[in-house]
């Protein structure tokens, strides 16, 4: 291939809603899952399987019932995969590893890593050099964190750490581009130029789909529409064709997981239904809106209507939260969180006056929430209002929606089967003579 | 062919030009050997006038005495300072790795920079605005990120402007290089000695772009309003010329329109960051307004001055324009006006009529005088009579026009004056033409 040679790195993209992992020169991740584990403290359980496990779990005697002390002297049991979050245990937690956007629990990426590696991807981590995607505001602490996981725990050969801007730029071919990432944990707006990074210009908000899913869950509840989580429900077929759905009662099963698991249900209906406005969304002109029909797995049928179009507009407008009911502290929260075309604008004018041309007609959509129809023609309309007359605006978003889920990842992909970039690697024996600092200076 | 067979070469593999000679003739009916009937359908069923695979050598790989395998080697680069070793797959030709560098090492191409010594730096060097320690972060910099100035200065420790680092590095690099150099012309070729970077230039010109950048929509819709406003100014005006009239306001104000746009460019609009050019660019603001008012009267003024002309001039025909503009030539007045107000226009126009009045008159002057003359020469000839007619039909509509042009003192006058008067200055100028409205009326 011209300008390529497969080393066999492995690219993996964790992000806070998904990680993502695979082969570098594929085209897709062959490893999609949640980036969220199910945690049992093993104190509680009369788990039969741990029984002969240390004797010491039961002498760190902190039965702690609340689920944040993951951490803590306990040993725990962390399950990872959609397949093993998808059964539900008895005082199952659902913990995340991110904290705002930063990861707060290595043990958690330690476990997730450690999944797609020998279960997922079933590849010994020591024969492949491994390219990480970073958020693009990511400190040196946590770099470093990274860079010591891999190299002590997994023994890789050859480590890279790319910006996930960088790599979405590569994806869609430019070296400078302006990427508005919509990711699950947040929106992150960051300027390349020349395939790096200009930090000073780089604004996020906490807004992402998963706020959007809450948003439309507290919408739908205090409509009084109940969503039903998978598990607790079975149906039975009483006559062929006819359902009867029978509620099934559960005690033990914790908050956490019955939030996520109605979670993962309206995270459904956002993507199926929800589409971004034309215009700024206005109550009295959406009061009459045909409503769409949604059929939940436990039979019901629900419709949708005005909140179709005003879950998307708050990421344009993020004070329509507030008119949620179950919402209103989200003021308290983030007091000055803009909206997207605020956020563009506000980005390229903190960049240098010599390339803010560029960036105004290279603008590049990414992430999950990015793949909401009419996203772009909104986004379009909104900066040619806001934008200077002069600026040329293109805001570019390739039309496979599975492309932009994975662009991060797809640019990990080119970036590390490329015959040019095998001289970057930050190699173990680097390691071993500079420290994990030297990652300043090789990964910049 | 016969050249190789003198030079004792072996004969090449595809023997192309016998083949070629003794394809054409067995065309179609032979089916070639090597390839099946329908792949070789699929060409037409006629060979391709340049063979450039033999038929027959299709089926039959070419035998190489190479044995080639793939194999997943380890390989180092020289691109890389320590030695690590990836893997990757290798064509292997007979169990020979292919040897050499890594393929793409000579891609890693790195910007050379002037590096200086302590020394340099204590003697030549040193600047009250810069600690050493600044300089030597700023050239690390330039080395890790080859001279991208936007992404040092985003990655500087301080917050120092893109200029300041380019200024810095330049005159250092500048400095360097005339301080080691053992002759001031040896490096006077160099780009670094002979263009120094010139800070105030840059910072001036990022603060135009940075204002022509951020020329908001408020500033569009204000210049609007006011493009607005000078149309409808003008619309008012042009509804007192005539019929014409509608298409020149929107042309005038389409042309203005463009040329305001780019004024505006070039205007000083209001940044975003200050108030101070907030009370300049209001005033800036009304003089291009004034600007583009004016350039709208003198658009109107001369086109409608070309209709005018254009109006008078349809009813005659365009050698008389052509003898009209002639004689305006030849007073030293301009075809069009130059400064073209309304004054000027309206003499000008004036004056056109005027001209047409005398070449009508000449004209007829002429006309009677060839009547008398002929009648004189010719008493008992045919000939005058026609042409008499023609004459004076002719004459009617100048007639007419010079009534309406001139009014009734003219037309009268005309027929008082028809002998002396004009005939010393009828004669030169229409000289030329003469001959040719004789032949004219002659038949």
């Amino acid at each position: 291939m011209y300008g390529g040679d497969e080393v066999s790195a492995i690219v993996v993209d964790l992000g806070s809603h998904t990680c993502k992992a695979g082969y570098a020169g594929e085209d897709a991740p062959k490893a999609v899952f949640p980036s969220v584990v199910g945690s049992i403290d093993q104190m509680e359980v009369d788990d039969p399987a741990t029984t002969d496990a240390n004797p010491g779990s039961a002498v760190d005697a902190k039965i702690n019932k609340t689920p944040e002390d993951g951490k803590s002297k306990g040993k725990r049991k962390l399950y990872v995969g959609s397949q093993s979050l998808g059964f539900r245990r008895d005082h199952m937690e659902v913990l995340s590893p991110f904290k705002d956007g930063i990861v707060a629990d290595w043990d958690i990426v330690d476990h997730i890593w450690d999944h797609a590696f020998r279960e997922c991807l079933l590849i010994d981590p020591k024969e492949h050099p491994m390219l990480l995607a970073e958020p693009s505001s990511n400190i040196q602490q946590q770099r470093e964190r990274a860079v010591e996981l891999m190299f002590e725990k997994y023994k890789v050969p050859a480590l890279f750490l790319a910006k996930n801007a960088v790599l979405t730029s590569f994806a869609s071919g430019r070296a400078t581009s302006l990427v508005v990432d919509c990711g699950g944990g947040s929106t992150t707006v960051a300027p390349v130029h020349d395939g790096y990074v200009l930090q000073r210009a780089v604004t996020s908000s906490p807004i992402g789909g998963e706020f959007l899913t809450d948003c439309l869950m507290k919408s739908l509840g205090s409509k009084g529409i109940k969503i039903k989580p998978r598990y607790s429900f079975k149906r039975k077929e009483i006559r062929p064709g006819d359902f009867q759905t029978v509620d099934l009662v559960l005690p033990n099963t914790t908050e956490s997981y019955r939030l996520y698991s109605q979670r993962v249900i309206a995270s459904d209906i956002k993507e199926s239904v929800c589409r971004a406005p034309d215009t700024p969304y206005d109550e009295t002109a959406y009061a009459n809106i045909p409503m769409t029909s949604y059929e939940l797995p436990d039979g019901q049928t629900i419709e949708i209507g005005a909140d179709r179009f005003k879950i998307p507009d708050i990421l344009f407008n993020p004070s329509l939260a507030q008119t949620i009911p179950g919402m209103e502290n989200f003021s308290e929260l983030a007091p000055s969180v803009r909206g997207l075309s605020q956020m563009v604008i506000e980005s390229i004018s903190r960049c240098d006056v010599d390339i803010r041309r560029e960036l105004f007609s290279s603008i590049l959509l990414a992430g999950g929430t990015a793949s909401m129809q009419q996203l772009k023609e909104r986004l379009e309309k909104d900066l040619l209002e806001e934008s200077p007359q002069s600026a040329r605006i293109k805001v570019l978003a390739s039309g496979n929606t599975t492309e932009r889920r994975y662009s991060v990842w797809i640019g990990g992909s080119i970036l590390a089967s490329l015959g040019s970039f095998q001289q970057m690697w930050f190699s173990k024996s680097e390691y071993e003579e500079h420290g994990a600092s030297y990652v300043q200076r090789k990964c910049p | 062919m016969d050249a190789k067979d003198i030079l004792g070469l072996p004969k090449t593999q595809f023997q192309i030009p016998q083949e070629k000679k003794s394809r054409p003739p067995k065309e179609p009916q032979r089916k070639p050997d090597g390839i099946s009937r329908e792949v070789y359908a699929l060409t037409g069923g006629l060979a391709p006038l340049m063979p450039s695979i033999d038929a027959s050598q299709l089926k039959k790989r070419p035998p190489s005495d190479e044995k080639i395998t793939w194999q997943w080697l380890p390989f180092t680069s020289s691109a890389r300072k320590d030695d690590l070793q990836l893997f990757h797959w290798v064509r292997v030709v007979n169990g020979v790795p292919p040897i050499g560098d890594y393929a793409f090492a000579k891609y890693n191409k790195k910007v050379s920079l002037v590096k200086y010594t302590d020394e340099e730096y204590e003697k030549y060097l040193i600047d009250p605005a810069w600690t050493k320690e600044e300089t030597d972060q700023l050239f690390d910099l330039c080395e890790q990120f080859d001279l991208r100035f936007i992404v040092i200065a985003d990655r500087f420790p301080s917050s120092r402007t893109v200029e300041e680092l380019k200024y810095r590095y330049y005159s250092v690099s500048r400095t360097v290089l005339i301080a080691r150099a053992s002759s001031p012309t040896d490096v006077a070729g160099n780009p670094l000695v002979k263009d120094p970077y010139n800070m105030s230039q840059e910072i001036e010109r990022k603060r135009a772009l940075s204002m022509v950048l951020s020329q908001t929509k408020q500033q569009e819709r204000k210049d609007a309003e006011v493009l607005a406003e000078a149309k409808r100014i003008t619309e008012s005006r042009s509804s007192l010329k005539g019929s014409e009239e509608p298409d020149v306001p929107i042309i005038a104000v389409a042309g203005s329109e463009t040329s305001d746009k780019a004024v505006a460019v070039g205007d000083i609009a209001v940044p975003s960051n200050s108030a101070a050019p907030g009370t300049s660019a209001v005033t800036a603001d009304n003089a291009s307004t004034l600007a583009s008012l004016r350039m709208l009267c003198v658009y109107l003024q001369s086109y409608a001055l070309d209709q005018m002309v254009q109006a008078t001039s349809s009813s005659v025909g365009l050698r008389t324009i052509k003898r009209v503009e002639q004689l305006m030539q030849d007073l030293g007045v301009n075809l069009k006006p130059k400064v073209p107000t309304k004054a000027v226009c309206a003499a000008h126009l004036e004056l056109r009529k005027d001209i047409l009045n005398l070449l009508n008159l000449q004209k007829q002057l002429q006309n009677k005088e060839a009547e008398g003359s002929s009648f004189h020469d010719n008493p008992y000839s045919e000939a005058p009579g026609t042409p008499k007619m023609l004459i004076r039909e002719q004459d009617r509509p100048f007639m007419s026009d010079a009534l309406n042009f001139g009014g009734d003192r003219l037309g009268k006058s005309n027929q008082k004056r028809k002998v002396p008067g004009r005939t010393s200055e009828g004669v030169p100028s229409p000289a030329h033409k003469r001959p040719r409205k004789l032949k004219a009326s002659d038949l």
